[in-house]
């Protein structure tokens, strides 16, 4: 109690709501003894640059999605039983469905906020990914990945993977006639593995498609599964970043060895709260005011029935562009075959991720650089790595854009077969011309800015050969003591 | 000519322009059996002016020394086919590589209503189906929609891209007696639909749905388009990516700074 | 977490003062600003708007709930509070640069030693008693790959399921979707129907398309399928070679299918084969031949296994 009235005497005078929160603490600390690492936290030091925050838009929207989601499964019905619908929404009365589409009908039309829910948490699903994307590439184009921050690319790579295939395996949920769809090339892809492939579609779909499980089985990956373990990897991601202080852009009074910026506690953390709060906003803003996913106007799944205009959400894209602009080609020898939804379906997606999570390693090789780096890049000063990522982006883009070649065709009047023969081209000339011209862009701004650029891999000095050497350091660097 | 085909041509002519006069209505073929031929015979010489040079004499057809179709018969067209082509623009066509698509008509309603009936005579092809909209089952159409239509319309009837620099064209610009003569006819790249695929009643009900999508219940607020992630994908991205953007420019801007000096 | 409590700011960094003298003026004076005060009220009024339309979003859902505005109100409400809370971070709370230490990652040497010599004392028991290691890994690993076996009942053996259809009985009748048979000329020219083996509406391998091509147009079967057309209708396999989409896209005038999917293109007048798109294979054409009463029937299995291709398909 001397201890509650020494708080109140320095107060000067009696603060009912002050006294009850100290006493809280008090109380918690001499169960847990906390006050030393709250303290830590309270003075952790964040430099504040703009491009710091899209991680945190990431973060914001997972929240968003895990309180509407939690909403939505009180509603939801993973159930592939038929039933016949006799709700509200007069177009689809006396129409046999799954139980799965019955109650996202049912959400949608009859239970209140049900719709906005619905709509929140799919808007949130297509911005978690854009997010995920745009921090991907800050990472990326600043060195952030460099030792030691090879783990947290990992995590957040894993994370990549975690949210684009809970993102599908959510809008599949609703067994409606477009995701359906999606479904049925998930499960050809699948098939199309060499030597396992039908026994991994068997497995996974519990026999042929459809089959009468795929719901079910992607209701559990996807409220319970992949976002545990996406809270998981979020949580080390953060704790990794902590831990090891953020990185921070070259600038008066920043060095290899400090972090400056702004404390956690009052500012950083207000902030922090306030775009919380904003990205909030933006969600719910999208989820009442823009429509999205009407299913109600594709109809229920039917395996013998598609729409024209069958697109997966944005983040699947790529991956539908690369099925289309894919020439005919398979391998077939002795009765066995890949069959040609193998090699933009797997093997294509498999190199993509192979190359992103090994990125690190192979720049740490190629450049002979492995040492610690708390300071980032300017994108500019690393031409190479600058123009390289810029030409990956314009292929998945090409791709991307592939993925729509026949809305484009039908809206501006052309020819699909010329669209598509285009973007065959486009896919291969688009990642030279952006590359070289991202690369000649870098050198020009760093000219003019008078900075010093690293090409450690002088393509042009030693043709035929890469050269180990570690980039020249900026001037108040020191040399890392735990370099090499 | 003789002065008997001046006065019968004069008997046609004289009410064809006075009722030009009046306020345009459709016209159907009259019960009367001196109206019809009056009709046909008024629809023979449009014909003979707009129509034969691609279609030939009597609907026959015109093919050219290469062997190329200018025009096709129009022997099994039937009505419909005349009415669908003429009252959505798509014919007459300024020249036959052209692929034909909806413009403003060439003909009004009383021309196109004799041409019709001319066509009609040709052959025995299908006549313009009798929409009944008020018993019919929006469910029902529905289904049928999707198992028939869809593919080629989409799902929300904005149509979509066929081969070739084809479209099959959104159904929202179609009344109910263009859409199902379309579907009895089979124009350019659609398929045909007789009674026998698709019954008078199914075409009600499916008529009645594609009526339905022209203005569909859109109770998620602004529909982008009712086609799916593709105008989703752009939201995202330039609405709501470019607000969290901004946003994160605002918080990240920081008032004048005091720097500490290394 | 972390190792060591964070000091407090770098001694001697001009830039830092205590949070409490902050009151949100450049001067560094106690009083507000007129500045101060406008963003004051601005950010008051951000919270006020923000409690006021979480009390509209209240009502609306009491009376039953409408999504726009129920999507608009929340957007104010947490866009209130957002902006309120900036504002007042942004004006009130001290933004100095402060500067923290950071260390290499790497543990010091001592430590490093340390753990290493803790861990060698406990682990030579391990290592002295390399049998027991042995065995032990050895049980491991044997009860780890046992316990991966339950996959197996997640899905059936993929068996000939996969190159068969229902309509391998032979003479099975093909059926539009309300089981109802077809005659050829229940077809109009240029027309195209889904059908079923009868019995087997919802087999969702087997939607097959009926097509009536134009007699006038040259017709070229595959070698050996001479006969599987009647009355100028062919029958085709619906689903894509490519992915499995149905291929629904009749062009009846070039006479060919188009996949909406990813526009593999089909060559109706010569067996499916694909011309354009990422399919390698025709479309699986099904026999057909007429039973007594004149309804088509099909008189064989498909030509190929249906459907997107797989390592042994053709064995």
């Amino acid at each position: 109690m001397s201890e509650v009235s020494d708080v109140s005497a320095r107060r000067r005078g009696p603060r009912p709501e002050r006294l009850l929160t100290h006493r809280i603490a008090r109380w918690v600390d001499t169960r847990l003894g906390t006050a030393k690492l709250a303290r830590t936290a309270l003075n952790k030091v964040f430099p504040d640059h703009w491009s710091f925050m899209l991680g945190e838009l990431g973060l914001y929207s997972f929240i968003v999605l895990v309180l509407t989601g939690v909403y939505l499964t009180f509603f939801f019905d993973p159930s592939s039983n038929l039933v016949v619908y006799d709700g509200s929404y007069e177009p689809l009365r006396g129409v046999q469905m799954t139980e799965a589409y019955h109650s996202a009908l049912e959400l949608s039309f009859d239970v209140r906020a049900g719709l906005v829910m619905r709509q929140i948490h799919h808007w949130a699903a297509l911005l978690f990914l854009a997010a995920i994307a745009v921090h991907l590439a800050r990472v990326f184009f600043t060195g952030a990945f460099r030792r030691p921050r090879e783990i947290n690319w990992i995590i957040g790579c894993t994370l990549l993977i975690l949210a684009l295939l809970n993102g599908l395996f959510g809008y599949s949920l609703l067994d409606d006639q477009l995701s359906g769809t999606g479904l049925r090339i998930v499960y050809s892809i699948t098939l199309s593995i060499p030597l396992a492939g039908t026994w991994l579609a068997s497995l996974l779909f519990g026999g042929e498609f459809p089959g009468p499980d795929i719901i079910e089985r992607l209701y559990v990956l996807h409220i319970l599964l992949v976002p545990v373990a996406i809270a998981v990897l979020l949580t080390a991601h953060l704790a990794i970043v902590v831990h090891q202080k953020h990185t921070q852009f070259p600038g008066p009074g920043r060095r290899e060895d400090n972090v400056v910026g702004e404390r956690m506690w009052p500012t950083y953390a207000a902030k922090a709260l306030g775009l919380f709060f904003l990205t909030s906003a933006v969600l719910a803003f999208l989820g009442g005011v823009f429509q999205i996913n009407p299913i109600w106007i594709y109809g229920p799944f039917d395996p013998a029935q598609v729409s024209a205009a069958s697109q997966p959400d944005w983040y699947m894209g790529w991956l539908d562009g690369a099925l289309r602009i894919m020439p005919g080609w398979e391998v077939r020898a002795g009765g066995f075959e890949t069959p040609n939804p193998f090699f933009p379906g797997v093997l294509l997606a498999g190199i993509t991720f192979a190359l992103l999570y090994a990125w690190p390693f192979l720049e740490a090789r190629v450049t002979g650089d492995y040492a610690e780096h708390n300071l980032l890049d300017r994108p500019r000063q690393r031409p190479v790595r600058t123009a390289l990522g810029a030409a990956t982006i314009s292929f998945y883009t090409v791709s991307f854009i592939a993925g729509g070649s026949d809305v484009l065709a039908a809206t501006f009047g052309l020819s699909v077969n010329a669209v598509l023969w285009t973007f065959r081209f486009a896919v291969l000339l688009a990642p030279l011309v952006v590359g070289w011209v991202t690369y000649q862009l870098c050198k020009e701004l760093s000219a003019r800015d008078g900075l010093p650029t690293a090409s450690p891999v002088a393509v042009r000095e030693i043709p035929g050969r890469l050269r180990r050497g570690a980039p020249p350091t900026p001037p108040d660097a020191p040399e890392a003591a735990a370099g090499r | 000519m003789t002065s008997r085909r001046r006065l019968h041509r004069l008997l046609v002519a004289v009410p064809l322009v006075a009722t030009a006069a009046l306020t345009p209505f459709v016209v159907r073929p009259a019960a009367g059996q001196d109206a019809d031929d009056e009709l046909v015979e008024a629809g023979r010489e449009l014909y003979e002016t707009g129509c034969s040079s691609c279609h030939g004499d009597d609907g026959g057809g015109v093919v050219t020394d290469d062997g190329d179709v200018r025009g096709p018969t129009l022997e099994q067209a039937g009505e419909a086919s005349a009415y669908y082509y003429l009252s959505t623009g798509r014919m007459p066509l300024a020249n036959s590589e052209e692929i034909p698509v909806r413009k403003r008509p060439a003909y009004d309603d009383r021309e196109i209503a004799a041409l019709v009936a001319y066509v009609g005579t040709l052959g025995d092809g299908p006549e313009i189906p009798d929409v009944d909209l008020d018993d019919a089952d929006v469910a029902a159409g529905g289904e049928i929609f999707r198992a028939n239509c869809q593919a080629c319309h989409s799902a929300s009837g904005s149509g979509g891209a066929l081969s070739y620099g084809r479209a099959a064209p959104r159904l929202s610009d179609a009344t109910p007696t263009e859409v199902a003569a379309a579907v009895r006819v089979g124009p350019g790249q659609m398929p045909v639909f007789g009674p026998d695929t698709l019954s008078d009643d199914d075409l009600d009900d499916v008529v009645s749905y594609v009526e339905y999508l022209r203005e569909p219940e859109d109770p998620g607020g602004l529909p982008i388009g009712r086609t799916g992630p593709i105008p989703e994908g752009f939201v995202a991205w330039l609405v709501g990516m470019v607000a969290l953007l901004i946003l994160v420019a605002w918080i990240g801007t920081r008032s004048p700074v005091r720097r500490s000096r290394p | 977490m972390s190792d060591s409590p964070n000091p407090p700011p770098v001694a001697g960094d001009p830039a830092v003062s205590a949070p409490s003298e902050q009151q949100g003026t450049v001067e560094g004076e106690a009083v507000l600003t007129r500045r101060g005060a406008r963003v004051e009220l601005a950010s008051a009024a951000c919270f006020v708007v923000a409690a006021l339309a979480a009390v509209a979003l209240a009502v609306v859902y009491w009376e039953g709930g409408q999504a726009q505005a129920e999507g608009v109100l929340l957007a104010v409400s947490l866009g209130g509070i957002g902006v309120g809370i900036v504002l007042w971070a942004k004006q009130f709370m001290p933004d100095d640069e402060v500067a923290e230490e950071r260390h290499p990652m790497a543990s010091a040497e001592e430590d490093v030693a340390a753990f290493t010599a803790d861990y060698e004392a406990g682990g030579s028991t391990l290592r002295s008693r390399r049998i027991l290691v042995a065995t032990a890994g050895g049980a491991c690993a044997a009860l780890g790959v046992a316990l991966v076996f339950p996959i197996r009942s997640l899905g059936p053996r993929p068996g000939r399921g996969l190159k068969q259809t229902p309509y391998r009985r032979g003479g099975v009748r093909v059926v539009r979707e309300d089981g109802s048979p077809v005659r050829p000329d229940d077809l109009e020219t240029g027309g195209f129907i889904t059908v079923w083996p009868e019995g087997n509406t919802d087999a969702a391998d087997s939607p097959t398309l009926l097509i009536r091509f134009d007699e006038d147009d040259e017709f070229e079967p595959k070698g050996g399928r001479e006969d599987w057309t009647v009355g100028n209708v062919v029958a085709y396999s619906k689903l894509c070679t490519h992915t499995g989409c149905p291929v629904g896209l009749y062009q009846s005038q070039l006479e060919l299918l188009l996949c909406p999917c990813h526009q593999s293109t089909f060559d109706v007048m010569r067996w499916a084969t694909p011309i354009f798109g990422p399919a390698a294979r025709p479309l699986p054409q099904l026999p057909l031949g007429l039973d007594g009463e004149g309804y088509i029937v099909a008189t064989g299995d498909f030509s190929d296994p249906v459907g997107p291709g797989f390592w042994d398909r053709g064995r």
